[in-house]
C-alpha cells in the first residue's frame, strides 16, 4: 500500500480518546504487515514488534492514535443533543460539521447554529460556547432518545481532500499521520539489520493527558524512547518562531524533554545520510507522550520527531507527505544503529 | 445510616491531616474485615481476604481545608488553601484548627465578590495581637471548615459529603457484603483534594484488578444549572468520563448490567471537569481497569453539600452487588 492510501485509511477510521477499538485495529493491520507480532494491550494502545538480531536493547516509537471528539452529554425536549468535548476544540471550528453519533446504531448529526440574521447585534462578534452547540439528528425525540444515550461518543464525518503538491488535508491527521511514520519506519527496517528489540506501539488516550503511553512505557520498559506526533506548520498569521515549513522534513526535537546526546545522533544521520529535517525546541516538557514517557518507570531517554502540520485540532488538518517518507528514513537508521551509539549515552 | 453519615461528616480531616477520620473509620470497619492497616501515606486498607480477582474500592477521607501561613500584626491570620477552595464560598465561614482553636474568615473591603481572593481573606481568631494569636496558633497549622449535618425533606445536606458519602457507602458495603471469592481492599484514600495522591500510592503496591472509586459528582438539576445529565433522586450515577479518566466501555457496561440485573436506579454520568481516585488507579503501573460509582451533589465544596438519601443507597446496593459478583470476563 502507498503511503497516502495508508494515511487516508487511517484518517477515515474512527476512534477517540477512550474508544479506539475500531482504528485500533486497523493500525494492528498495519503494524502486523512487517512486524513479528502485533497485539492490542487492556488501554487500547497497540504494539507491533519485531525482533532484533541480538534483542540487547529495546526501543519503543510510541504515536498517539486517538483523535479528539465529543460526547453526548444531553438530551433536550427536542432531541436536540448536547455535548462535551473530548480533547481541546475551538469553538468556532465547530460549527457547521457533520458528525456520526455511536449510539446504538450510528447516527448523522450537523452542529448547527443561530442564522446571523436572527443573531442579536451585539452577539454577532461573539463565539458560541460549546456548552450551548447543539446537534441536529433530523429525528424524533423519542428516536434519539431510544438509540443515544448520555456517554456516547461523536466524531466529525468529514472525507479528507488531496491538494496538489503531495499536500493532504483531512481531520484525524493529528496523529494518523504520526502513526504512518511507525508504519513506514517498520517496512524501511525491513530492509535493513536490527540489534535491538524494536516495539512500534499506536498510544491511546493522548489527547485527554498523555495517558495510554503511561501505561504501556511501564510495561515495556525501553532502553530508549522515540516519540512521534504532529508539530505546528507555518500559515499566515502563525508566530513565525512557533511553526515549521512543510515539505522541508520533519521536526527533530530539542529541550530539557529530550536526550541530548541522542537527539544529536538523530541530527548526524539526517545530516549523513541528506534527508532533510528542522530543528525545534521546547523550554518545557510539552503536551506529548514524550512527557509521560520520560518519566516513566526508573526514567527513559526520549527523542521526539514532529511533521509539521497547519491547522491543528480542525478537520482540515493539512501536511506534506514527504515530510512523512523522510522521516522514516531517518529514523529506521537511527533504529538500525542504536545499539551502537547506545554505548556512549551516560546516564 | 443516617447516624454513621451524621459522624463521619463532622470529624476533622483536611488532605494532610486525615488521623481523626482514619481513627473513625477504622472503628467501623473492624467489624467487617480480616485485616487493617496504613501504608506511609496515611491511607486506611481493611482488608477481605479471598482467593479470586482483586478489587479496590476506593473512597477518599480527606476533604477541603485551610492552612496558615502568616500572622498579621493585629493578630489575624493569612492563609492558603488545601484542595479546591473558593474564596467566594469560603467567605465568613467558620474554622477549626488541628489544636482545636477556632476562627471565622473575613475579607478586607473588595468593591466585587468577583475579584474575592485569598489575598483579600484573613481569619479572625478572636487575637489581641499578634502576640497572643502566637500562643494560639502557628504558621502552618492546617484547619476544616465546620457545619453541621441536617436534613432537607428526603435531601441530606453537611459539610465534606465530598467524599465522608462515599467512605459511608463503603462502610455500609462491607457490612452487607455477603460471601464472595473476590479478594477485597476497602481503601480510604488520602489526600486525593489535592492531586488524587493517596489512590496512587495504594493502587501501585496493592496492584488490585478492577479499582472502583466511589465519590460525588455535580448536578445539573438547580435553576440555571450547566447542562449535566445528572440529577438528584435519579439513583446512583455511573461514570462515563470525567477529567482525570475515561471509563473502560466494559467496566462501565458491567457496572450497567449488575443495576439492571438487581432493578437498581442508576443515571449515566459525564462530568466534564473534576476528577477522582479513579483516575490514579488507571494509569498505575501497566494499566489497572477502573470505574466509578457517583452520588449526585449539589454545591459541591461548600459547606452544604446536598445529596439524596434514596441515590446513597443505590451505591450501596450496587456497590455490594458488583464486589459479589464474578469479574473474572472483566479483566
Amino acid at each position: 500500500m502507498k503511503t497516502l492510501e495508508i494515511l487516508k485509511s487511517l484518517t477515515e477510521s474512527s476512534g477517540i480518546s477512550g474508544d479506539e477499538q475500531e482504528v485500533a485495529e486497523l493500525v494492528r493491520k498495519f503494524f502486523s504487515q512487517n512486524a513479528d507480532k502485533a497485539y492490542l494491550d487492556k488501554f487500547k494502545n497497540v504494539i507491533g514488534y519485531k525482533k532484533g538480531i541480538t534483542s540487547e536493547g529495546k526501543i519503543m516509537f510510541a504515536s498517539h492514535i486517538d483523535q479528539i471528539g465529543m460526547m453526548v452529554n444531553k438530551i433536550d425536549k427536542n432531541g436536540f443533543i448536547y455535548f462535551v468535548p473530548i480533547g481541546g476544540h475551538d469553538p468556532r471550528v465547530l460549527v457547521g460539521q457533520n458528525v456520526l453519533i455511536f449510539g446504538k446504531e450510528k447516527i448523522k448529526g450537523v452542529i448547527g447554529s443561530t442564522p446571523p440574521h436572527l443573531q442579536k447585534k451585539e452577539d454577532q462578534n461573539k463565539v458560541t460556547p460549546i456548552e450551548n452547540l447543539y446537534i441536529d439528528t433530523g429525528l424524533k425525540k423519542e428516536f434519539v432518545e431510544k438509540n443515544v444515550s448520555v456517554g456516547d461518543t461523536i466524531v466529525f464525518d468529514t472525507a479528507g481532500a488531496e491538494l496538489q503538491n503531495n499536500n493532504m488535508a483531512s481531520q484525524a491527521m493529528d496523529n494518523r499521520a504520526g502513526v504512518v511514520v511507525l508504519v513506514e519506519t517498520l517496512n524501511e527496517l525491513t530492509k535493513m539489520k536490527h540489534n535491538w528489540d524494536v516495539f512500534m506501539v499506536g498510544t491511546s488516550q493522548e489527547e485527554v493527558g498523555v495517558r495510554g503511553v503511561s501505561t504501556c512505557t511501564y510495561e515495556i520498559k525501553p532502553d530508549v524512547g522515540v516519540v512521534i506526533d504532529v508539530t505546528f506548520g507555518y500559515s499566515p498569521g502563525a508566530k513565525k518562531h512557533k511553526v515549521y515549513k512543510l515539505n522541508k522534513g520533519g521536526t527533530i526535537a530539542s529541550g530539557p524533554n529530550f536526550h541530548p546526546f541522542l537527539t544529536k545522533k538523530l541530527k548526524e544521520i539526517a545530516n549523513e545520510w541528506e534527508i532533510p529535517f528542522q530543528s525545534s525546541f521546547a523550554a518545557r516538557p510539552g503536551g506529548t507522550d514524550a512527557y509521560s514517557m520520560q518519566i516513566s518507570g526508573e526514567g527513559v531517554p526520549v527523542v521526539q520527531m514532529g511533521i509539521p502540520l497547519r491547522y491543528m485540532h480542525t478537520t482540515v488538518e493539512t501536511l506534506n507527505i514527504k515530510d512523512i517518507k523522510r522521516m522514516a528514513k531517518i529514523l529506521a537508521i537511527f533504529v538500525s544503529n542504536v545499539d551502537d551509539f547506545y554505548k556512549e549515552v551516560k546516564h | 445510616m443516617k447516624n454513621l453519615i451524621k459522624e463521619i461528616v463532622e470529624t476533622f480531616g483536611p488532605s494532610g491531616r486525615e488521623d481523626d477520620i482514619r481513627e473513625k473509620i477504622a472503628g467501623y470497619m473492624k467489624a467487617y474485615v480480616d485485616e487493617i492497616k496504613q501504608d506511609s501515606m496515611g491511607n486506611l486498607i481493611c482488608i477481605k481476604k479471598g482467593k479470586g480477582p482483586k478489587i479496590m474500592v476506593a473512597a477518599h477521607m480527606d476533604e477541603i481545608g485551610v492552612i496558615t501561613t502568616h500572622i498579621t500584626k493585629k493578630g489575624f491570620l493569612r492563609f492558603s488553601s488545601v484542595g479546591g477552595v473558593s474564596p467566594v464560598r469560603c467567605l465568613y465561614q467558620r474554622v477549626v484548627f488541628e489544636n482545636g482553636v477556632k476562627g471565622v474568615i473575613g475579607t478586607e473591603p473588595v468593591d466585587k465578590l468577583s475579584k474575592l481572593d485569598f489575598d483579600k481573606l484573613f481569619i479572625d481568631i478572636g487575637a489581641k495581637d499578634r502576640e497572643e494569636a502566637q500562643k494560639m496558633i502557628k504558621e502552618g497549622t492546617f484547619g476544616a471548615f465546620t457545619n453541621q449535618y441536617d436534613e432537607l425533606n428526603d435531601l441530606m445536606v453537611a459539610k465534606s459529603m465530598d467524599d465522608r458519602i462515599g467512605c459511608a457507602v463503603a462502610i455500609k458495603a462491607a457490612e452487607k457484603l455477603k460471601k464472595t471469592d473476590n479478594e477485597i481492599y476497602f481503601v480510604f484514600t488520602t489526600q486525593e483534594e489535592v492531586g488524587l495522591r493517596g489512590a496512587k500510592v495504594s493502587a501501585y503496591n496493592l496492584e488490585p484488578d478492577l479499582g472502583i472509586a466511589i465519590d460525588v459528582t455535580g448536578s445539573g438539576d438547580t435553576p440555571e444549572a450547566p447542562k449535566m445529565p445528572m440529577k438528584l433522586r435519579n439513583g446512583v450515577a455511573i461514570k462515563v468520563k470525567d477529567s482525570s479518566v475515561l471509563v473502560p466501555k466494559k467496566v462501565k457496561d458491567f457496572f450497567i448490567q449488575v443495576a439492571e440485573k438487581n432493578h437498581i436506579d442508576y443515571q449515566l454520568e459525564v462530568l466534564q471537569y473534576g476528577g477522582t481516585d479513579a483516575g490514579a488507579i488507571n494509569l498505575t503501573k501497566s494499566g489497572i481497569m477502573a470505574g466509578v460509582l457517583s452520588i449526585p451533589t449539589r454545591y459541591i465544596h461548600s459547606v452544604s453539600e446536598v445529596l439524596a438519601e434514596s441515590d446513597v443507597k443505590a451505591t450501596v446496593t450496587l456497590l455490594t452487588k458488583i464486589l459479589e459478583s464474578d469479574i473474572k470476563n472483566l479483566i
